[in-house]
């Protein structure tokens, strides 16, 4: 009982802690910890599938992508010089081709339904979950499992990418979708730079890790822990675990979806390189780092590392270092501290009893 | 018959990695990530060879299986081992020495910090000099044939049959696969286990930095060149079927033309996309592999 107050008092804190942040920060901080706070939503998504389940994705960067990509296409469309055609677009076509999204490039009429920006949110959210169902059904009918797994969505990731780069009439190839519009809804524009797109994230976090924690409290959170010890076992005991496993694989992959949208909306672009397998595999340090099994933990993670992150990389000395001290974070987390921030948050707070010795017992 | 001869060159560079990776994997069912990075190193042996010793690319091959074996070896006494049963926190791990390497061959070693610089290090792309006898063509029955393509296909043959004879020849061959087989029993009858994973990880980086010394012949060299080939060599080994020499052999051959063929055909892209729709579709219909191990 006293672990779960405990437990509750981090929480409550941690989100205290965010909402009050912007109040002390100037326009550039407020973005970047916005940002920040984005890849933390990443890092839940990788808690549920990695922590919960046992499935270690390093593909998530591939939703984290499409659904950056599928709401800048919307916000690129907003851009009044983006009409009736994306600027990029022109330079790609055929010199007597239509200007028009039907046929300026082959595959533009793909664009055509984003004029609307809720299609733009809704794809950016169903299509990484209708990839996930797709190949998680494959994978996990054949019961795929462990670094079989982690190296098929790895490949898929780096697949995702070479695709977009590949068809730059279609996606903007290596540069990606840069100047979006602000996103703006039923009148109120989010500026990427001021208070309300941070709000919109942290309470988009919020909105996250309450309904991933109502899911990891079920009785479908014992089956996927379950299933991360053995899932032999748990089959035996008359579990389909074929399936528990795919809706935890398309829910992190709409949880990276969503982010992935938050992501365009307040860095304002959407790049390949949102779908590089280091980035993916970052991801995963940062939910190991905090705490794979805990989800405040695996949000914890994202920012410290970010932070400490982009600190270096302003500091001339410290940046060409960085990239060995996060090599290192990898090896030593994994070594050293496998629980994370969170396990040893937990073992200050929980002090097991010191177990009897033998001579007591025997007494 | 020209796309033939290099997807046959693509396929040796593939197989000599894939067989590192799959003697690693057969063993310790450990994926080693750094195992691209132990091509990268076994490019830069030539390049730093080949600039400051003048050494040519054929004493490259046994200097940079021996640099890639000694980090193979490294890397599995201080970090693999102790990560033994916990196989995605091994995947982790050695990602992350994977960015260690990269980035200490951008920073010349760290003395960049100190304003040194080496030549043949940073992050620039570097080229190797190719002796003049491999820098021909031979025109055979009307064919185009690169020299330097079927030295490389020479050497993966080679490879093949030196680790045919190692695995199934020789006394640490038996020990190898009876580890992989069963380890514990094994270990139970007196051999040392620990050892042979070790040897094992060592000769498979070596195999990867041989491989390096060969690619860097036909591509430029950069820090992060070798981040692709673990992941294609892993396909191969899956295709294939772990724990089976010529299940690898076959499959990197096939893998080898399927991309070569495509990518002549349209580009690279959809080279790599039908690379790993094929080992999707090998993966649906033959989970174990095109080549199951009768090893028990």
């Amino acid at each position: 009982m006293k672990e779960r107050t405990i437990t509750f008092a981090a929480y409550l804190l941690f989100f205290a802690v965010v909402f009050a942040l912007p109040l002390a920060l100037n326009s550039f901080w407020t973005n970047r910890i916005a940002v920040y706070l984005v890849y933390a939503i990443c890092a839940v998504g990788i808690s549920l599938s990695w922590g919960y389940a046992g499935i270690l994705s390093l593909g998530q960067g591939l939703f984290f992508g499409i659904g950056a990509y599928m709401i800048a296409m919307s916000l690129t469309l907003a851009v009044p010089d983006n009409n009736p055609v994306p600027q990029f677009m022109l330079l790609n076509m055929e010199p007597n081709a239509l200007r028009d999204l039907c046929c300026v490039t082959p595959g533009s009429f793909l664009w055509e339904p984003f004029r609307y920006l809720s299609i733009g949110i809704l794809a950016g959210i169903v299509v990484p979950c209708v990839i996930a169902a797709a190949l998680g059904y494959v994978m996990f009918k054949r019961r795929t499992s462990g670094v079989y797994v982690s190296i098929i969505t790895l490949a898929l990731a780096l697949i995702g990418q070479m695709l977009i780069i590949n068809n730059q009439p279609l996606t903007g190839g290596f540069n990606g979708l840069a100047d979006l519009a602000p996103l703006s809804v039923g009148g109120v524009e989010f500026d990427p730079y001021g208070k309300s797109v941070y709000y919109l994230v942290a309470a988009v976090l919020l909105i996250v890790v309450l309904l991933s924690r109502l899911v990891v409290s079920t009785r479908l959170g014992h089956v996927l822990k379950a299933v991360r010890e053995d899932d032999s076992r748990v089959r035996y005991l008359g579990y389909n675990v074929e399936s528990y496993k795919l809706f935890i694989y398309c829910l992190s992959a709409a949880v990276a979806g969503v982010a992935g949208l938050l992501f365009a909306v307040t860095s304002e672009f959407a790049s390949p390189s949102l779908m590089s397998t280091s980035f993916s595999i970052s991801m995963v340090i940062w939910a190991a780092l905090g705490g794979r099994g805990s989800l405040l933990g695996a949000c914890v993670g994202a920012l410290i590392v970010n932070f400490i992150g982009s600190v270096a990389s302003e500091n001339a000395a410290l940046q060409p270092v960085w990239p060995i001290v996060l090599g290192l974070m990898f090896v030593l987390v994994v070594l050293v501290m496998p629980e994370g921030i969170a396990g040893i948050a937990k073992s200050w707070v929980a002090k097991p009893r010191q177990p009897r010795s033998l001579k007591e017992v025997t007494q | 018959m020209e796309t033939f001869v290099i997807g046959l060159s693509i396929a040796s560079i593939l197989f000599i990695v894939a067989l590192g990776l799959a003697i690693v994997y057969g063993t310790m069912k450990v994926i080693n990530l750094a195992h691209g990075e132990m091509v990268m190193i076994g490019a830069y042996v030539t390049v730093l060879a080949s600039k400051h010793l003048g050494l040519s690319i054929y004493s490259c091959l046994p200097l940079a299986f021996l640099v890639a074996a000694l980090f193979g070896l490294a890397i599995e006494v201080l970090v693999v081992r102790p990560l033994y049963g916990r196989l995605l926190d091994t995947l982790l791990a050695t990602w992350g020495i994977a960015l260690i390497l990269q980035q200490l061959i951008r920073i010349h070693f760290g003395f960049a910090l100190f304003g040194i610089q080496i030549d043949g290090l940073g992050s620039d792309l570097q080229n190797v000099p190719v002796p003049a006898e491999l820098q021909q063509t031979l025109h055979v029955l009307g064919t185009n044939i690169p020299v330097y393509r079927t030295f490389v296909f020479g050497v993966a043959v080679v490879l093949g049959l030196v680790s045919w004879w190692l695995i199934y020849k020789t006394r640490f061959g038996s020990q190898l696969r009876a580890v992989s087989a069963a380890r514990n029993i094994t270990a139970a009858c007196g051999v040392n286990d620990k050892r042979i994973n070790a040897l094992a990880f060592a000769y498979g980086s070596g195999l990867a930095g041989i491989a390096g010394v060969l690619v860097s012949g036909f591509k430029t060299v950069s820090p992060d060149m070798g981040a692709p080939y673990v992941i294609d060599a892993f396909l191969v080994v899956v295709a294939g079927g772990v724990g089976h020499l010529l299940g690898t052999v076959l499959s990197a051959g096939i893998l080898g033309e399927v991309q070569s063929f495509v990518a002549t055909w349209s580009n690279d892209v959809y080279g790599r996309t039908v690379l790993f729709a094929v080992v999707i579709l090998i993966l649906l219909f033959k989970p174990q592999g095109l080549f199951v191990s009768r090893n028990r």
